[in-house]
């Protein structure tokens, strides 16, 4: 009995293990994880008889193939979508177990292919080594960069972008992956149990799961273990209960959630500081920003029109104009979050203008946002962009909200920056911008009214009316 | 048509928080429940059973609200998700204790009769469901667009924090939202109940089908909201007839599949806008 159970909390641990990686990591709301562990009890339970203990190996394969078959067109989803799209593939898979009698046995299941797999002591063993040697990988691979790429995935996914972090990549490896673990995990169950029906792939195993994960802590390494211990061995100690022990469970999951929002994992952690790296690559690569007659429509609006300009490297250009003529939009037009309707955008030889943000951030383009992410100091988002070592960095009001003294440091470290970079500087302060940049560039509804040297634009009659407030 | 009631309790309730109330098909469920139970003690006919029956789930509404909506308002929106399904299986597992998993049948609004209409004979039920329905949505648009209250509502919906800044009560106006939400899910449970019985674990069904219509529909637009339904309803019954139900269901979660491929913000896209 107790090896039983003891195989049962390693089962459900290997299969929250799978899913932290998506659901605790990326904040990815998969709600396939159940049925793609019974994908993986069905694959074991049909190759059992041709392939013995092998057909365990079969499992993960099952359930990962099923994963990477789907993942594609549900990778780009937003959340509630995403979890829509996965509800309805989990559906499906329950669908055919019960309807596909002739591959899956209908509603009364598979039976009489457990004499082939592994049983006993031999399975409680093998589960254990899996789950021990899964929890290691898992523990290594998130304690360092990997894990802070993820966060900042998690928390910013528009910054993860500019520093070239490839979300959808991400998104289908670890759908991918947790979904190996889930189909590994019912291959064992079907291995334990001796039967595998459509029970196997409905949403009761991904309710266990996702609470066991949420009760135990969603990015722990340890978290997943400590849930499914909860899950599988609180109902036995309330035997007594007998069908209410899921009502007191549900009610504890929803406590978790409501107070400790970390987990029961997280009760024995405390978060460390990682040390920010000082030492910033110097930049190299690209010479030349050239943007060639650049346009952009939101529907009926044109917010950005025939927008040609150069930066070079060593060369600070500001962008003015007042509210709503296209400053932020070029910006997210140059590092890829909107993509041009018409023109070229090149660095060096490389057209830039149908890449996606992560690609772009590659090729040497950093940027900060006009808002930091919760929690970080002011300057956490230049130093993010200077860690990429990119050669020219767009910067969206950097000094918005800084004090006068604040300013005079921001201008001294532009300056140091500027020896081999090239930077785009928007802000609303003209007089910081006369001071550091070379070149200004002044925008009004969508299309560039004037550039030239920060005196001539702003003697410009056209910028005086529009942007300064004088009138002609 | 009672698709429609659910699907719109659904993104009344969706709107208010910012994020899926995966307990609403469970308070569908309640709705029948209590309708049942109510039945029973008063043996009231079932048009004054309903307004009760609204009533007993506006307060489970509230209820849900206090508990796993409002103290999560800050956190992102899966923590508000995982909440609620525990809450859910709460209400399932509640209902199994004390009614049982047999099922069990509504009063009907009505009666169980029929009348014919120009040689063709309409069951008193469903011609029900239809008019209780059109009228409700009918009072819901009244409210969203034509009062104050539901102005309020939908700028809570829009920006819950400019909804603060310029002074309105975001708390009460959630709690308001999610109160109409319970009281249009008692309804349609009540209404459905009869035809369909009430069991305890049909709450992920109703669930499904209200968050593939509001999907569809478009996140957060409440008459995509009701073209969604009423779409998945003819859907539903074109195709049971044709090829059986199991088909049926498998032909509609691979449409929900194709559409989000095809349309990855629904089929009439997003009135809300990204939430970066």
């Amino acid at each position: 009995m107790a090896e039983r159970l003891a195989t049962l909390v390693g089962i459900y641990a290997l299969l929250g293990l799978g899913y932290q990686i998506v659901f605790g990591q990326l904040r990815a709301l998969n709600l396939a994880q159940g049925a793609l562990f019974g994908v993986g009890a069905y694959a074991t339970a049909l190759t059992a008889p041709s392939l013995g203990p092998f057909a365990l190996l079969v499992a993960p394969l099952a359930a990962a193939a099923v994963a990477a078959l789907a993942a594609p067109p549900m990778l780009r989803l937003q959340s509630h979508y995403f979890a829509l799209a996965t509800l309805a593939l989990a559906s499906l898979i329950n669908l055919v177990a019960v309807n596909a009698e002739d591959l899956t046995g209908g509603a009364n299941g598979l039976v009489g292919f457990g004499m082939a797999l592994p049983r006993g002591p031999t399975l409680t063993i093998l589960v254990w080594l899996v789950l021990v040697a899964t929890v290691a990988a898992y523990a290594s691979i998130f304690k360092g960069e990997t894990g802070e790429k993820a966060r900042l995935l998690r928390d910013a996914p528009l910054v993860a972008a500019s520093v070239g972090i490839d979300a959808a990549l991400w998104r289908f490896t670890a759908f991918v992956i947790g979904g190996a673990c889930a189909g590994l995990a019912g291959g064992f169950s079907a291995a334990l149990t001796g039967v595998v029906s459509p029970e196997a792939t409905g949403f009761s195993v991904m309710l266990l799961c996702l609470t066991a994960v949420v009760v135990g802590g969603a990015r722990h390494p340890l978290g997943a273990v400590l849930g499914a211990a909860v899950a599988v061995l609180l109902p036995e100690l309330f035997r007594g209960l007998q069908g209410s022990w899921l009502l007191a469970y549900a009610a504890a999951t929803l406590a978790v959630v409501l107070w400790v929002p970390e987990g029961l994992a997280g009760l024995f952690t405390r978060r460390h500081a990682l040390p920010i790296p000082l030492a910033v690559a110097p930049a190299s690569g690209p010479r030349r920003l050239e943007l060639d007659r650049v346009g952009k429509r939101f529907g009926g609006v044109e917010a950005l029109r025939d927008v040609s300009f150069t930066v070079d490297r060593g060369e600070i250009v500001g962008l003015i104009g007042p509210n709503g003529s296209g400053k932020t939009t070029l910006l997210n037009t140059i590092s890829g979050l909107e993509s041009a309707d018409s023109g070229t955008i090149t660095l060096d030889r490389a057209h830039l203008e149908h890449l996606p943000a992560h690609a772009i951030a590659r090729h040497g383009i950093g940027r900060t946002f006009q808002t930091p992410i919760e929690g970080e100091t002011r300057g956490a988002g230049l130093a993010r962009a200077l860690a990429t070592g990119a050669a020219f960095l767009l910067l969206d009001e950097p000094a918005a909200g800084m004090t006068d003294r604040e300013r005079d440091l921001l201008a001294g470290q532009l300056r140091g920056l500027r020896r081999d970079r090239g930077i785009v500087l928007v802000d609303h302060d003209v007089e910081l911008l006369t001071r550091v940049c070379d070149r200004l560039v002044c925008l009004d509804g969508g299309k560039v009214i004037a550039s030239g040297s920060p005196a001539e634009v702003r003697a410009d009659p056209k910028v005086r009316a529009s942007f300064l407030g004088v009138p002609a | 048509m009672a698709y429609a009631l659910v699907a719109l309790g659904f993104v009344l309730a969706l709107n208010a928080s910012g994020a899926v109330n995966f307990a609403h098909g469970d308070l569908v469920v309640l709705g029948g429940a209590v309708a049942v139970l109510l039945a029973s003690w008063l043996g009231l006919p079932g048009f004054l059973l309903m307004p009760l029956v609204a009533l007993a789930l506006a307060v489970a509404g509230v209820l849900a609200a206090h508990v796993a909506i409002l103290p999560l308002a800050r956190r992102p929106p899966e923590a508000t998700f995982v909440a609620t399904i525990a809450l859910a299986a709460m209400i399932e597992q509640t209902l199994t204790v004390t009614m049982g998993a047999s099922p069990r049948t509504t009063p009907p609004f009505l009666g169980s009769g029929a009348v014919t209409v120009g040689g063709v004979p309409i069951g008193l039920q469903p011609l029900a469901i239809v008019m209780v329905g059109a009228v409700l949505v009918a009072a819901l648009w009244f409210l969203l667009e034509r009062t104050q209250l539901g102005r309020r509502m939908r700028a809570v919906a829009a920006d819950r924090h400019m909804a603060r800044a310029v002074g309105i009560p975001v708390r009460r106006t959630v709690t308001l939202s999610l109160a109409l939400s319970g009281a249009l899910a008692g309804i349609a449970g009540f209404l459905l109940g009869h035809q369909f019985l009430v069991t305890p674990t049909q709450g992920a069904g109703h669930m499904l089908k209200a968050y593939i219509a509001v999907a569809l529909g478009g996140w957060g637009s409440v008459p995509g909201a009701l073209i969604g339904a009423l779409a998945i309803g003819f859907f539903e019954t074109f195709f049971s007839a044709e090829v059986g139900d199991a088909w049926a269901s498998a032909a509609l979660y691979i449409a929900v599949l194709l559409v989000l491929t095809l349309r990855p913000r629904g089929l009439f896209g997003e009135p809300i806008g990204q939430r970066a």
